[in-house]
């Protein structure tokens, strides 16, 4: 297992409009599944565009001291994005020409084997999730980041699309997952961080929280934490079966946090 | 593992397939080669020879091509990034230079089926149809040949690639499609009456009419139209005379060509960290 975290955070600050949905963020990401928590708007997808490179800070910076080889991150964002009129096969084996990967081997680690020559818009929402995940992790990058895989799914989808992405987890993979699906959370997650309006309420090994905090899982937990009355405002696989886009919010970069609006 | 040129080659293939899977582009080549015969057999050029129907095409052309080149170039580079495939495509081991060079690479194939086709089977007809004998390669001037009509179809497919790669910077500097269309139709107007009405300024103003050579080869339009009048029309009906720069113009349609890749990139490469800037500055004020 590597010394040092895999990628981190110092100081990082983002706005948009002059609102800051992230405010002095400071965190390392260690090998094993760390998963991102917090009410909508929040700052979580912000925070893990900030993490890729897919949006530049306002303030502070992002290293990647353990991300290593041709491909150092792999990146999954909330909404999946792959072209229509592609085949599931041919989507993954773009990507897979581009790291010298195998698109076929891909498929079949998330189960989606036999599900290569569909189009990606025949694939319902919970394979076009196992598809990103698929392309996240080609390549064998030392950071995986996840924003919410298991959103919109059914529950056994979103077990299998959260297993997935669990399973890269390694001693030299860090695996990073925003996340409302706080079950998932408690059965895969060795580390929680918690955002609340921009910043991180708490973050670390996620037994160690339950502890410090009284909580007997990662929902009791959060609400002890965020100070909510009630759960998550809708956890991951609840809803219709879509993909999910566009559920939490925090995709859209201008969704900023609204104080007494986008935490309830 | 891949090299710059495997890379290239990735992104272009990926590009040359949706091309080919947009069915709409077939519209588009079809739609074009209506207008085209229906042009010729209105002005009757086509029935004449190579060089009347150059005559007749040339106007229309100079408005058709950068349309056709503004449609397939407006969204090349706006379509990954408004759906977010473009953070997923950057963190792989491609270059921003290479993922633009695939996709303007492949939309200029694009250009050259949409554009090319029609335009050649026209050439085709004229060859086999017009009255006079069109089958003679002139080998000297006062002669009318399929090879005039091979180097304005070369002009023509020339102009395209400079308003798709000035489609595809707009492209890249688009939020959305809407501002995508609307920048689109800006750059079309600019290029297409723009660099005359800049002429017919400057002549207005006390410019000498000897330096219209040379003003007419900066703009696309002005740089097309010139070359078709020294290497086509009046290769044709007169002595070659001094319609353009040739240097001049060959070279400022490449270098508008290039000037669209070239923006394209910097957009792609730079536009996040503008991006932040303008937040810090912003935030600055409301702080």
């Amino acid at each position: 297992m590597p010394d040092g975290p895999v990628a981190t955070l110092s100081g990082v600050t983002r706005t948009y409009g002059g609102v800051p949905v992230l405010e002095s963020v400071s965190i390392g990401f260690e090998p094993g599944v760390t998963a991102v928590v917090g009410p909508n708007g929040s700052g979580k997808s912000t925070l893990l565009r900030v993490l890729v490179g897919a949006t530049e800070p306002t303030a502070g910076e992002v290293t990647l001291p353990g991300a290593t080889g041709p491909k150092p991150l792999g990146y999954l964002p909330q909404r999946v994005p792959f072209r229509e009129g592609f085949t599931a096969r041919e989507t993954l084996a773009f990507y897979a020409r581009l790291v010298g990967d195998d698109p076929d081997a891909a498929l079949k680690r998330v189960g989606l084997g036999d599900a290569g020559d569909r189009r990606v818009e025949a694939l319902s929402g919970g394979m076009r999730r196992l598809l990103g995940i698929a392309q996240s992790v080609l390549g064998d990058p030392s950071l995986v980041a996840l924003d919410e895989p298991a959103s919109g799914l059914d529950p056994g989808m979103r077990e299998r699309a959260f297993r997935a992405a669990a399973e890269r987890a390694d001693a030299d993979t860090a695996v990073v997952v925003c996340s409302h699906a706080l079950d998932l959370v408690d059965e895969h997650a060795d580390r929680v961080v918690l955002l609340r309006r921009g910043e991180i309420a708490v973050a670390g090994p996620l037994d160690r929280l339950l502890d410090e905090h009284g909580a007997a899982d990662a929902r009791e937990l959060y609400r002890v934490v965020v100070g909510e009355t009630s759960a998550p405002a809708r956890d991951e696989g609840d809803g219709d079966g879509s993909d999910g886009s566009g559920s939490d919010g925090d995709e859209t970069e201008p969704a900023v946090h609204v104080t007494g609006v986008s935490d309830r | 593992m891949t090299g710059p040129l495997s890379g290239v080659a990735t992104v272009f293939r990926r590009e040359l397939a949706t091309v080919v899977r947009t069915p709409g582009y077939g519209v588009l080549a079809a739609g074009l080669l209506l207008v085209v015969v229906g042009l010729l057999a209105a002005g009757g050029g086509g029935a004449t020879g190579f060089v009347p129907a150059v005559v007749d095409l040339l106007l229309p052309t100079e408005v058709l091509v950068p349309l056709v080149a503004v449609v397939l170039g407006y969204r090349a580079l706006l379509s990954d990034a408004e759906s977010g495939e473009l953070a997923v495509i950057r963190t792989y081991p491609v270059r921003v230079g290479e993922y633009v060079v695939g996709v303007l690479l492949a939309r200029t194939v694009a250009l050259v089926a949409v554009v090319g086709v029609p335009y050649a089977l026209v050439g085709g007809v004229v060859w086999l149809t017009a009255a006079p004998d069109t089958g003679i390669f002139a080998t000297h001037t006062g002669v009318d040949s399929p090879v005039l009509f091979v180097r304005f179809l070369a002009l023509v497919l020339l102009l395209g690639a400079a308003y798709v790669s000035l489609a595809a910077a707009v492209s890249a500097l688009a939020a959305s499609r809407r501002s995508a269309i609307a920048l689109g139709v800006l750059a079309l107007v600019a290029g297409v009456l723009g660099g005359d009405l800049a002429l017919l300024r400057s002549l207005a103003a006390g410019a000498s009419p000897t330096t219209i050579p040379e003003a007419l080869a900066l703009t696309p339009n002005g740089a097309f139209r010139g070359l078709v009048f020294e290497h086509v029309i009046g290769v044709a009906f007169a002595p070659e005379g001094e319609f353009v720069a040739t240097g001049r113009a060959v070279a400022a349609l490449v270098v508008w060509s290039l000037l669209g890749a070239v923006v394209s990139g910097a957009a792609l490469a730079y536009g996040r960290r503008v991006d932040a800037v303008i937040e810090e500055i912003r935030s600055g004020f409301g702080g």
